[in-house]
């Protein structure tokens, strides 16, 4: 996989000294915020429009049936998710300085073990990376419970879609580092396989950036 | 080792296959290019009949050629088959075949990546084209306003074939341009700094960043018009209290960017053409490139000015009014450069030459005509009537297609080795020429004299007849001047005048190497000292006001290896600028070169029928869907996993 | 000459031979846009003369002669680029300033006293409203000269867009949202326009026309009783009908006798109707119903008839009591108009005859529209043929309806 993309012929030589995955890997994110930025302001175009409940921050009853509907948004429980997503970070951080590193010495002691171990963080990446998903999923079917589904109205219809997408790059994120993995596991990511971790490491980063706006014009602004 | 001229074949390493095999497993950017150009080509033809069926019925009122719904589904894929699959491809035939040779690359900075690009562009137009054959072609517009194309008043397939082909179209684009904006960053000969970059690079760069940023914008208008007419989301329906409008702002967030992703390619090919056939440097080439950028820039910031007439207020009426009027001063700016590079030049009035001159013309009226629906007050009379039918016409025919046409037989020779006949050409242009002002100039005032666009049939007694009867001939026309091109075209790869690697007597890297180009394209990447590398070599008389430098040059040479040619020779990458007339295979060169694979085809076709499944669900077959569904999910995960997992190139 | 160009090329379009040319003043808001029309065809055709003669001039004079000298290589000059960088944004100033003055002019608020008029945009027809007056009416307008009128524009479906072009435009008429337009008829003698749905809306969009009368408030005040009153049937006995006059009806709704018939209004002179608002579209083959059935037409037979035909289900008839509908338009003074299936055949006997039989064919409808109803007619949705059992009438019975529609002046 380490040898997949790499460039043509003239191998050594790029313009700026960069590698070509990492240039585009930095186009790709360019792209990629205009993709959330679309999805965010659909989300916020849509907030207090919708003609039927249940809606995220205030109480509604159904005039019909005179079923009543608390808030839906669930904040502490998705703090801690949130938390949760936002340490992924610090792992990835630990993981590309492990393979980066790879070769050099390792500091004595057991933190030296630990803090060079980059299966240990790509693995912790990976872990993290699915208990936010695995918050997402309880939060997406306990609302689905409460009777908000993609179709009952314009917050349902624009909140799924919003946080989907975002869970749908976190997955992409937990199979692309945990294929990473695999190989560490495999034969070990050497420091020139360092690339392939970085971009990883770049896209996931941005996945948690766009977690915080989400998570705080989603969730923390009524 | 020089292979004659007179029988350019691409030189074939090892691996090679051939024949039809040959094209499908292609990575090699100039044979993409090749195919893109062929592709859209077709669809040229596609579109140009849905034109001509159109202006049958229109010409004359009250006519029963077609029916309403043949008609609005022939306007609503003129519009997507001219955007989507003929001026865009077009423009990325040029991209591909013409900016690693410009920049002095051997390649693409994702050689699979592109192939790949291509493959899923083919198989999206046909997808969006096909259903118009079973009468089921898409019938909302090419702009697709909601709620017209909600569930609720398009229930048929037809614009499930359009969000779901856009969609598989947009992957392409986005991919490509990742590629494309890589390449030029990236892979940039020694000593080519930004200000160095022959001008249609400049331009394809400002192109790939518009669709980097703009295309996610649609992307996500589509998925919300997916959901809604997949899943049942509301996101467009008004009963749930939708905006109508959200729609409408994200396509022109998208759709306006758009235009200049259609418009500055051909602005950066006229660039090329200009100052060649006038034998001077491109006049002011900064300020070009500069007006480039502004243009890409300003044209994330009016995409409003399509929308005069919803009612958003007066104040951002005000807004987008001015800042479309805005965008007028840098493309005034270079229609003047492109004047003043003619200026005390001395000019050969080739085919390429007159459609050059012919999109500063065009375009020219284009622009004025744009100005007057700048202005929204004035906008309300002529927005959605026929003058801006002839607005963008003048615009994206007689300037993006002008230009295409500039391009294309500027650069047959270095495509096919051969030119293109100019005899032909000359009557290709005074007969495009022609019909096409015969077309679209009466359309001006049909539209001011309150003729709607998008209509299927027209009381008599209106004071259109002759105006519509005036465009149906000038399009009836435009048909035969398009075959004569394609007579020309087609003869001219095994038939025409053999060219030589410089006919032109151009300034740029690509002229400096034999034509048609090896696989390789440099067998030794040239390291550049100025602006018109070739003039340094060929006119150095021409020069001597340009600054030289050899900026980066050093570097280069550390970090640049060398390759182990047949013979045993160590050559070094890397060689000041320089030109190269023998053709040696890469194997003879010992260049490395990626291999081919069919891989990237396979993962387009999963990509295909991903997104065939939801038709098919639509219809109700859901058993069936969630199958293609299955089918799809492990074509394209599978051969991206084998794609990936193979190395681009032997071991070396 | 630059600056003649505009002015005669507007001259010349405004002429009688284009009657729905853009190029007429007969409104503030129509004289607003041709004034700007005019000052940006005044710089355009300056610009375009200076720059396609400085093109060919440049083309002519430095073609390439053989033994020519070398081009002097100019590679460009600061002087020039910043000339052609100002003076453009000089012209845009000139014609960006009064688009903005235009702008805040046409849409801030209508004058407080200016007619309302609610338009609602329907797949494929026009609803006009006129709250003070208490009308509802399909596909024609009347608007007194002089005032101003304001256009109230929504939707029941899809997103349309109203224009008339002689008058002005054009505003879009959007589902969940209220637009406004207006403008004053101010200089115009009576007179008809025609006017267009010009957003893409469907099948039938091309079919979705109507008209627009300018008439003097008086008869605007005769016409606006005429229709604010409850169906007119049966019609006036020619005794009592002898004195309907403006006059008469300017005095309108005696509520002290509901049961006498009342006299119709002011209705646009079907003579003084220039050609281009009567429609010339062809009834497709196989749809006309032979005159002498349709002369045998009885209004009373045909209102009986009608109160048992599937046409209630959706039309309304003020004052008939069995035809609440509200899907179609209104067709409480069907005879007082002078078109048929919005701005698409002439009102007459002929025409709506066939619209009756097989409305589908008439015009592409969508499957939620008004269906065929003539006897053994193939509608176009169904593909099956009509039966008396599915409400189908024959032509008889058709004509007798006709007679009690038109008869609803």
């Amino acid at each position: 996989m380490a040898h997949a993309e790499t460039q043509t012929a003239s191998h050594h030589f790029t313009t700026t000294g960069l590698d070509n995955r990492k240039v585009a890997i930095w186009m790709f994110i360019g792209s990629e915020c205009m993709l959330f930025a679309s999805l965010i302001s659909t989300y916020l175009i849509y907030k207090g429009k919708s003609v039927v409940g249940p809606f995220p921050h205030e109480a509604w009853t159904n005039p019909a049936t005179g079923q009543a509907f608390p808030p839906i948004l669930d904040i502490p429980v998705t703090s801690v998710s949130t938390f949760v997503l936002l340490m992924s970070s610090l792992a990835m951080v630990l993981a590309l300085a492990a393979v980066e590193n790879r070769g050099k010495p390792v500091p004595p002691g057991l933190s030296g073990k630990i803090l060079s171990s980059s299966k240990l963080w790509l693995f912790m990446t990976c872990l993290m990376g699915a208990t936010f998903l695995g918050f997402q999923a309880y939060e997406f079917t306990s609302f689905v419970h409460e009777g908000l589904t993609i179709r009952t109205n314009l917050f349902g219809s624009s909140f799924f879609t919003l946080t989907g997408f975002h869970g749908a790059h976190v997955t992409a994120g937990v199979i692309w580092l945990g294929t990473l993995l695999a190989i560490d596991m495999k034969r070990g990511l050497q420091p020139k396989d360092a690339v392939w971790v970085d971009i990883a490491a770049l896209y996931w980063h941005f996945v948690d950036v766009v977690w915080i706006a989400i998570f705080t014009l989603v969730y923390l602004i009524q | 080792m020089a292979t004659v001229a007179a029988s350019p074949t691409y030189t074939t390493a090892g691996a090679r296959r051939t024949g039809i095999m040959d094209w499908l497993t292609t990575v090699d950017h100039k044979k993409i290019g090749t195919l893109y150009l062929h592709t859209a080509l077709f669809f040229f033809v596609v579109g140009g009949v849905e034109a001509i069926i159109m202006r049958w019925q229109l010409m004359r009122p009250n006519s029963t050629a077609v029916s309403a719904e043949v008609f609005n589904q022939l306007f609503t894929m003129h519009g997507t088959t001219m955007v989507f699959l003929v001026i865009m491809p077009l423009s990325a035939a040029f991209f591909n075949f013409l900016i690693p040779l410009q920049i002095g690359a051997r390649d693409v900075a994702f050689p699979r990546l592109n192939a790949f690009s291509y493959w899923v562009y083919l198989f999206g137009g046909l997808f969006i084209t096909i259903p118009i054959l079973f009468n089921a072609a898409p019938d909302g517009g090419w702009f697709a306003y909601t709620p017209l194309t909600g569930k609720a008043y398009s229930p048929g397939q037809n614009m499930n074939f359009w969000v779901l082909g856009i969609q598989i179209l947009g992957i392409s684009s986005l991919a490509a341009a990742f590629n494309f904006a890589t390449t030029i960053i990236n892979m940039r000969a020694p000593g080519m700094n930004l200000m160095r970059m022959p001008m249609f690079t400049w331009m394809s760069f400002v192109v790939q960043w518009l669709i980097i940023l703009a295309f996610p914008v649609i992307t996500i208008a589509l998925f919300f018009m997916q959901f809604d007419r997949f899943f049942g989301t509301n996101f467009y329906v008004s009963a749930a209290g939708a905006d109508p409008l959200l729609w409408q702002h994200l396509f022109w967030i998208f759709g306006h960017p758009e235009v200049y992703i259609l418009i500055l390619p051909a602005f950066g090919l006229v660039s090329e053409v200009l100052p060649t056939y006038s034998r001077k440097p491109l006049f002011g080439y900064p300020v070009v490139a500069y007006s480039g950028i502004l243009i890409g820039f300003l044209g994330f910031g009016v995409w409003a000015h399509h929308m005069f007439s919803v009612g958003m207020g007066p104040i951002a009426d005000t807004v987008f009014g001015v800042t479309t009027m805005l965008i007028a001063i840098p493309t005034g700016v270079k229609i003047f450069n492109w004047i003043f590079t003619m200026w005390g030049g001395a000019i050969r009035f080739t085919t390429a030459m007159k459609f050059a001159i012919a999109l500063i013309a065009m375009f020219t009226i284009g622009g004025i005509s744009g100005i007057s629906h700048a202005s929204p007050p004035s906008d309300l009379q002529q927005t959605d009537t026929y003058y801006i039918v002839a607005h963008f016409h003048y615009v994206l025919y007689g300037g993006a297609i002008m230009g295409i046409f500039a391009g294309i037989y500027h650069y047959f020779p270095k495509w096919y080795g051969r030119k293109m006949d100019e005899r032909l050409g000359s009557i290709h242009f005074w007969l495009n020429f022609i019909a096409f002002n015969l077309t679209f100039f009466p359309m001006h005032y049909a539209g001011m004299l309150g003729m709607p666009r998008r209509i299927y049939t027209y009381d008599a007694g209106q004071g259109w007849e002759t105006f519509n009867f005036l465009s149906s001939w000038g399009a009836f026309l435009m048909a035969p001047a398009f075959l004569i091109f394609i007579w020309n075209f087609f003869r001219s790869k095994t038939r025409g005048e053999v060219a030589g690697d410089n006919p032109w007597d151009a300034a740029t890297l690509e002229w400096s190497i034999p034509s048609p180009p090896p696989e390789y394209n440099f067998a030794q990447i040239p390291m550049v000292t100025s602006r018109y590398p070739l003039w340094d070599l060929t006119h150095p008389e021409r020069m001597k006001d340009i600054p030289h430098s050899m900026d980066g040059w050093d570097e280069a040479k550390l970090r640049t290896g060398e390759h182990v040619t047949a013979t045993g020779v160590h050559e070094p990458d890397v060689a000041p600028m320089h030109i190269e007339s023998e053709r040696k295979s890469a194997k003879e060169l010992g260049i490395p070169m990626p291999n081919p694979t069919i891989k990237p085809l396979w993962v387009a076709a999963g990509i295909l029928v991903l997104f065939s499944s939801l038709p098919v669900m639509y219809a109700g077959k859901t058993l069936a869907a969630f199958a293609m569904m299955a089918v799809g999910a492990v074509m394209f995960v599978g051969f991206l996993y084998a794609w990936l997992t193979t190395p681009m190139e032997d071991a070396h | 000459m630059a600056a003649a160009l505009p002015l005669l090329l507007s001259a010349c379009l405004g002429g009688p031979q284009y009657p729905n040319s853009t190029f007429t003043d007969h409104t503030d808001f129509n004289r607003d846009a041709s004034e700007l029309w005019n000052t940006m065809m005044l710089w355009g055709a300056i610009v375009f003369v200076f720059v396609e003669v400085l093109l060919v001039y440049t083309m002519w004079k430095y073609r390439r002669r053989p033994g020519g000298p070398e081009p002097e290589h100019v590679h460009g000059n600061t002087r020039l680029e910043l000339t052609w960088t100002v003076l453009p944004a000089v012209i845009l100033v000139f014609i960006a300033v009064p688009t903005v003055r235009s702008i805040w002019r046409f849409q801030s608020g209508a004058p407080a006293n200016a007619l309302q008029i609610d338009v609602i945009g329907h797949q494929w027809w026009w609803e006009f409203r006129y709250p003070e007056q208490g009308i509802v009416t399909a596909n024609e307008l009347y608007l007194p000269v002089g005032r101003p009128v304001n256009f109230n524009l929504t939707s029941k479906d899809v997103i349309h867009s109203f224009w008339i072009p002689q008058l002005g435009g054009k505003r879009d008429a959007v589902t969940n949202r209220t637009n406004h337009l207006w403008f004053t008829p101010d200089s115009v003698t009576p007179n008809a326009f025609n006017g267009s749905c010009n957003e893409f809306c469907g099948a039938s969009h091309a079919n979705m026309r109507f008209r627009a009368y300018v008439v003097s408030e008086a008869d605007f005040a005769s016409w606006a009783a005429g229709q604010a009153q409850n169906a007119v049937f049966p019609p006036p006995a020619p005794d009592t009908a002898g004195g309907a006059s403006a006059a008469t009806v300017s005095n309108p709704a005696p509520a002290q006798a509901p049961a006498l018939p009342l006299a119709p209004g002011y209705m646009f002179p079907a003579e003084q109707l220039p050609a281009h608002v009567v429609p010339q579209t062809p009834i497709p083959d196989g749809l006309v119903i032979p005159d002498e059935v349709l002369a045998a037409g009885d209004p009373q037979r045909g209102f009986e008839q009608y109160n048992r035909s599937l046409c209630i289900g959706c039309h309304r008839i003020r004052g008939n009591p069995r035809s609440p509908g509200v899907i179609g338009p209104d067709l409480t003074h069907l005879g007082s108009r002078h078109t048929l299936g919005a701005g698409l055949f002439r009102n007459d006997a002929r025409h709506l005859a066939a619209w009756i039989k097989n409305a589908r064919r008439m015009k592409p409808l969508s499957s939620t529209s008004m269906p065929a109803v003539g006897l053994g007619e193939i509608d176009p949705f169904t593909k099956q043929p009509v039966t008396a059992a599915l409400g189908g009438l024959n032509d008889q019975q058709i004509a007798d309806i006709v007679a009690y529609l038109l008869a609803l002046k």
